[in-house]
């Protein structure tokens, strides 16, 4: 046994997205932080698809930019092809979303973790976890022991994970070509955790010199310039276009005729997989009338011809594969880089957390990412963001950092995971958030900068710029809100977008709230008297005006809830006492066990009645009348 | 869902029974409550706070933002926690009647209060440690008592469905929500996005469909309630007996005697199964040259809120001008009794729609009884079994809300507001039918979403 003792603040055990987002931001806020990893080139892998962003998820990117975070800098560096989905849309619904370069991506996160002052990067395995009453350190595969007043596990899908390639014996890993974590796996689960199994999948990889894009249709990113980052401004790179085709009748019955080979469907897997992301296994099977089935071929670097088959996630045999890739157009002689696979994990039910991602139970561990039942990157980056700096504000003894739903998606992320649990691989959709309209990709800045700054989370440059941006953006707001438009200059915008015109001066403002007038148009119309405005800032301005009855709406809702959340529950409170609640709200309570009144609405099987039942049962454990101080100051 | 449930609103509701009644009480519980009773009163004599404690005080009660009188009342506050519910509380008394309590209790709404929900006051008593949970429940149990057994049955028939209905509705809210997300979270999909015009007109048929359950809250509140059945005529001409004759032979559920205040006698009664409120005018028999001038006998201000109207004469006495007048006055149905029948001359002959009905003999009776259940309550029972009956204002209110967002949808729509954005109103209208059902909120858009599309790029 080799004698060597590590000793840090924070530990971090993985290195993927979540690990990489949860080392910064402990290393940021001054703790002395390691992140241990088997593979320290794979740190920041794209183990799926190579592309981050969408709609939801785009904004979770940016979030985690606005909180001083890694995506969102290491997107811009790797970006290959943008583009705005729901660009048609309202700016309210818009999802930024890169093509990165598979290659790239991780050497960008590896700089920028580079440019930390607390943070160490240690290759080895992790294999146990060091426990005195509370978590103190990890153990690895080769002896060494490294102490920690926090760990946070990270441990995406290795913890017994194992792949499905047709239904040949399944192979222990946790990536393709990676070994999976076992031990780790044990040693959790001997502290008493509850664990369960989850499966999802990814398509083949082919070679994009054995396809004939003359049969393909050509997508091509947005033409105008576009960054992740709201603070940093990484260099554009080469862009490179997707291309589509679809899968037809063909396809559906090489599939049909081979179900019985596929891991998914032969019986194998038992885990739940995601329902928006199914295999063409399931797509066949579920939807027969369907006759055609979307598939994209999207580069995976700049220096690589390799194409990624978005679209045909599969456990069906390689030589199948091969058989329904040549059954579509654009493919007929395609050549299979790598088959696509299923793999299961186990993941740990994320209702045994805190909303600081600190297991209940275990105090000073910390689990982020897809061993709490997410998927995404996206997803895994925000948790990590807030598990590492709970984990080093805990060690300072300081408040935990807590994104409330109505501040942003990482918000209704970790208090759906906890709150709610999982049942299926959790992705983030904009109809999980109650306040869609407040929160869009735009106006991250305005949403968390502040709280980023307070917490510690941003560098002097990065606080600048916030500066800089919030300064703008009210600037902004006040020229719409006073600057009338000459009928000259307004009526040629009118008369654009079919409005009728207008007889006197009128107030950028108003005209902004008709059909169709944008806040661009607006300032092109002015010329040289309008200011200076960066996008973000007029996507943020046009909708918080041109929308501003609805963005009220869920404002005043906001603030409702957040009264809701005044009511504060103890966390030791006897459910199985609270006789006037129903069985499942009790069952369920327990298990969750709020820390307020809003949290405890948004847990499953606790119906309105039980809400206020909860609150009598409460308030006469408590054995106080609620002050009048609280009753008049929330009485909105 | 769960916002419109915070303890820290200020509540309002009507604690007397709605419909007639000389006087009602209003009650208005939580912190604003001496703040809206001030704006409501419009009061001059400082802020709510400096009132005196438990001490009746008339005042004129002004519309909010307005000059106009809704009515003369006594307002008394309590402070907390010498108090029915431990917090601050102020009871109005209002004149009775259905429009004039209803119109004080929006008032106040307007100024900031919040409906309150069925035992929200006891609930709170309850919280502030005024009563403990046994007291709580068995106030429950005596509210529910007033509740005829024939009522009772009635009301679970025509509430059955009522349910499912609201399940379907909040179904097809959802299934709109789904058509929207489908279009929003999955921009790459294949299927093209469904049309605004499509969605617009399927909100629209959700949108009908809420009207036509609406319609039948007033039939619902009937039988909640009562019909308010007025009985009316000359002096002498048979009312009381009529009024006694129909209380006594049925149970009585609630009866209140004739006081100072009052100005008819009332009794809820339970005729052929269905809940009849009795007003008989005798209050008035010697008071005022106004019924003494038209020789009928009618408290003028049950008439608005009258469900029917009893009219009596005596068998064989003449018809006046003033009762042609009367009778073509009236805008609900009316039911003319040819009183006395026992004692008409050999061979009275009662005219056309006049029933002949003798209290003494009992004669007729069963007959007024029958056609008082089918000119009230028949169009209400019969040919209901595909619509449920709405019974409750507090289902009724949050219908409402669902269908004024549903239809304010469809209104943002027009206006070229994004589909994204004015789905907001179906998120309220969601919530709102979920509050009916008390349904707890899931995830139920996406399930939507991914059982009705193959999604997944």
């Amino acid at each position: 046994m080799s004698g060597l003792r590590l000793r840090y603040d924070v530990v971090v055990v993985g290195g993927g997205h979540a690990g990489a987002e949860a080392a910064a931001a402990s290393a940021r806020l001054g703790a002395r932080t390691v992140l241990v990893t088997p593979d320290l080139t794979r740190i920041g892998q794209m183990s799926c698809n190579p592309a981050i962003g969408g709609v939801a998820k785009g904004t979770v990117a940016r979030e985690v930019d606005a909180l001083g975070g890694v995506m969102g800098r290491a997107t811009d560096a790797a970006s290959i092809q943008f583009r705005m989905l729901n660009r048609s849309k309202g700016p309210a619904v818009w999802g930024p979303r890169s093509q990165c370069d598979r290659a790239l991506y991780p050497i960008a996160v590896r700089r920028i973790l580079d440019e930390l002052d607390n943070l160490d990067l240690f290759q080895e395995m992790v294999t146990g976890l060091h426990f005195e009453g509370r978590a103190k350190g990890v153990e690895t595969r080769g002896g060494i022991t490294i102490e920690a007043d926090a760990v946070v596990v990270t441990a995406g899908t290795f913890l017994r994970g194992k792949i499905h390639v047709g239904g040949t014996a399944a192979l222990g890993a946790g990536r393709a070509g990676e070994g999976p974590s076992i031990a780790l796996a044990e040693a959790l689960e001997a502290q008493g955790l509850e664990i369960a199994r989850f499966k999802t999948g990814t398509p083949p990889r082919i070679d994009g010199r054995s396809v004939d894009y003359a049969k393909c249709v050509r997508q091509d990113g947005d033409s105008g310039p576009f960054r992740f980052s709201y603070y940093a401004r990484e260099p554009f790179l080469d862009q490179r276009p997707c291309w589509i085709t679809w899968a037809g009748e063909a396809l559906k019955t090489i599939v049909n005729s081979n179900l019985a080979r596929s891991a998914l469907y032969g019986g194998e897997i038992s885990g739940q997989g995601p329902r928006y992301c199914p295999s063409i296994e399931d797509k066949v099977k579920r939807f027969p009338d369907a006759p055609r089935h979307q598939v994209f071929l999207e580069p995976e670097g700049l220096e690589t011809t390799e194409l990624y088959v978005n679209g045909l996630s599969t456990s069906l045999p390689p030589d199948v594969q091969i058989d329904f890739l040549r059954s579509i157009p654009g493919l007929e002689e395609v050549k299979m880089t790598k088959p696509g696979y299923a793999i299961e994990y186990d993941y740990f039910p994320p209702d045994q957390l805190r909303h600081t991602l600190a297991l209940r139970e275990v105090p000073g561990l910390y689990f982020a990412g897809q061993i709490n039942g997410t998927t995404g990157y996206e997803e895994a980056a925000g948790q990590g963001l807030v598990a590492g700096a709970n984990a080093a504000l805990a060690v300072q003894g300081r408040d935990p950092l807590v994104v409330e739903r109505d501040q942003g998606y990482i918000g209704v992320l970790i208090d759906d995971l906890v709150t709610k649990g999982v049942d299926e691989p959790y992705r983030l959709f904009t109809s999980r958030a109650e306040f869609r309209l407040l929160l869009r990709q735009d106006n991250g800045p305005t949403r968390l900068g502040k709280l980023a700054r307070s917490v510690g989370l941003l560098t002097s440059e990065q606080q600048r710029a916030l500066g800089e941006r919030l300064v703008q953006e009210a600037r902004t707001m006040v020229w719409f809100r006073d600057h009338a438009l000459a009928p000259a200059k307004a009526n040629k915008v009118l008369g654009a977008v079919g409005s009728t015109p207008v007889q006197r001066p009128v107030r950028a403002g108003e005209l902004l709230k008709r059909p169709g007038v944008t806040a661009g148009a607006l300032l092109r119309a002015v010329g040289s008297e309008a200011p200076t405005v960066d996008l973000d800032v007029l996507a943020t301005v046009e909708t918080d005006v041109k929308y501003e009855g609805y963005v009220r709406r869920e404002l005043d809702r906001a603030a409702r809830l957040r009264a809701q959340a005044g009511f504060a529950i103890p966390e030791d409170a006897p459910y199985g006492e609270f006789k006037t609640l129903s069985f499942e709200a009790r069952q369920k309570l327990a298990r969750i066990r709020p820390a307020n009144l809003a949290q405890a609405s948004r847990v499953p099987g606790v119906s309105p009645a039980d809400l206020q039942n909860l609150v009598m049962e409460v308030k006469r454990r408590m054995g106080e009348t609620v002050s009048r101080e609280t009753r008049a100051s929330s009485s909105c | 869902m769960a916002d419109s449930h915070s303890l820290l609103d200020t509540i309002v509701a009507q604690a007397t029974p709605p419909g007639v009644g000389a006087v009602a009480l209003i009650r208005l519980s939580g912190p604003r409550a001496p703040e809206i009773a001030s704006e409501l009163a419009n009061d001059d004599e400082g802020p709510a706070s400096a009132w005196p404690e438990r001490r009746c005080r008339l005042r004129s009660l002004y519309r909010p933002g307005s000059d106009e009188v809704l009515d003369r009342a006594l307002i008394t506050l309590f402070r907390a926690p010498r108090s029915y519910t431990g917090e601050d509380l102020v009871e109005i008394s209002t004149h009775g009647g259905v429009s004039i309590p209803a119109t004080v209790v929006d008032a106040c709404v307007a100024l900031g209060a919040r409906k309150a929900w069925p035992g929200e006051f006891t609930q709170r008593a309850y919280l502030n440690g005024k009563l403990d949970l046994t007291q709580a429940e068995a106030v429950g149990d005596l509210v529910a008592a007033g509740s005829p057994k024939q009522r009772a049955v009635a009301l679970h028939q025509l509430e059955r469905g009522l349910g499912e209905r609201i399940a379907h509705l909040r179904g097809e809210v959802i299934g709109l929500s789904a058509l929207l997300v489908q279009h929003i979270d999955f921009p790459e999909e294949d299927d093209a996005p469904t049309s605004i015009e499509t969605i617009a007109s399927r909100g629209e048929r959700v949108a009908c469909e809420m009207d036509r359950l609406l319609a039948t809250a007033p039939a619902g509140e009937l039988l909640r309630h009562g019909a308010i059945t007025v009985l009316a005529g000359r002096p002498n001409s048979g009312k009381s007996s009529l009024f006694n004759a129909l209380v006594g032979t049925e149970r009585a559920i609630v009866t209140e005697e004739a006081g100072t205040t009052r100005d008819a006698i009332e009794a809820v009664v339970s005729i052929a199964g269905f809940p009849f409120r009795l007003v008989d005018t005798a209050g008035l028999r010697n008071s005022g040259s106004r019924v003494e001038r038209m020789g009928i006998e009618i408290a003028y201000r049950y008439l608005a809120s009258a469900d029917v109207v009893l009219y009596c004469r005596e068998t064989g006495g003449p018809a006046g001008v003033d009762e042609t007048d009367f009778l073509q006055s009236l805008s609900c149905p009316v039911v003319k009794v040819f009183t006395k029948w026992d004692l008409a001359t050999e061979g009275g002959v009662a005219g056309n729609g006049e029933l002949p009905v003798s209290v003494v003999s009992g004669e007729g009776l069963s007959e007024l009884k029958e056609t008082l259940r089918d000119l009230v309550f028949q169009g209400v029972v019969e040919g209901r079994d595909e619509v449920p009956v709405v019974t409750s204002g507090r289902q009724a209110g949050l219908l409402m809300q669902a269908r004024t967002e549903v239809g304010q949808f469809g209104e943002a729509l027009a206006r070229g507001i994004p589909p994204e954005v004015a789905s907001a109103h179906l998120k309220t209208a969601e919530s709102a039918l979920e509050e009916i059902l008390g349904v707890v909120a899931t995830d139920d858009v996406l399930d939507r979403v991914f059982r009705d599309f193959c999604i997944g790029k």
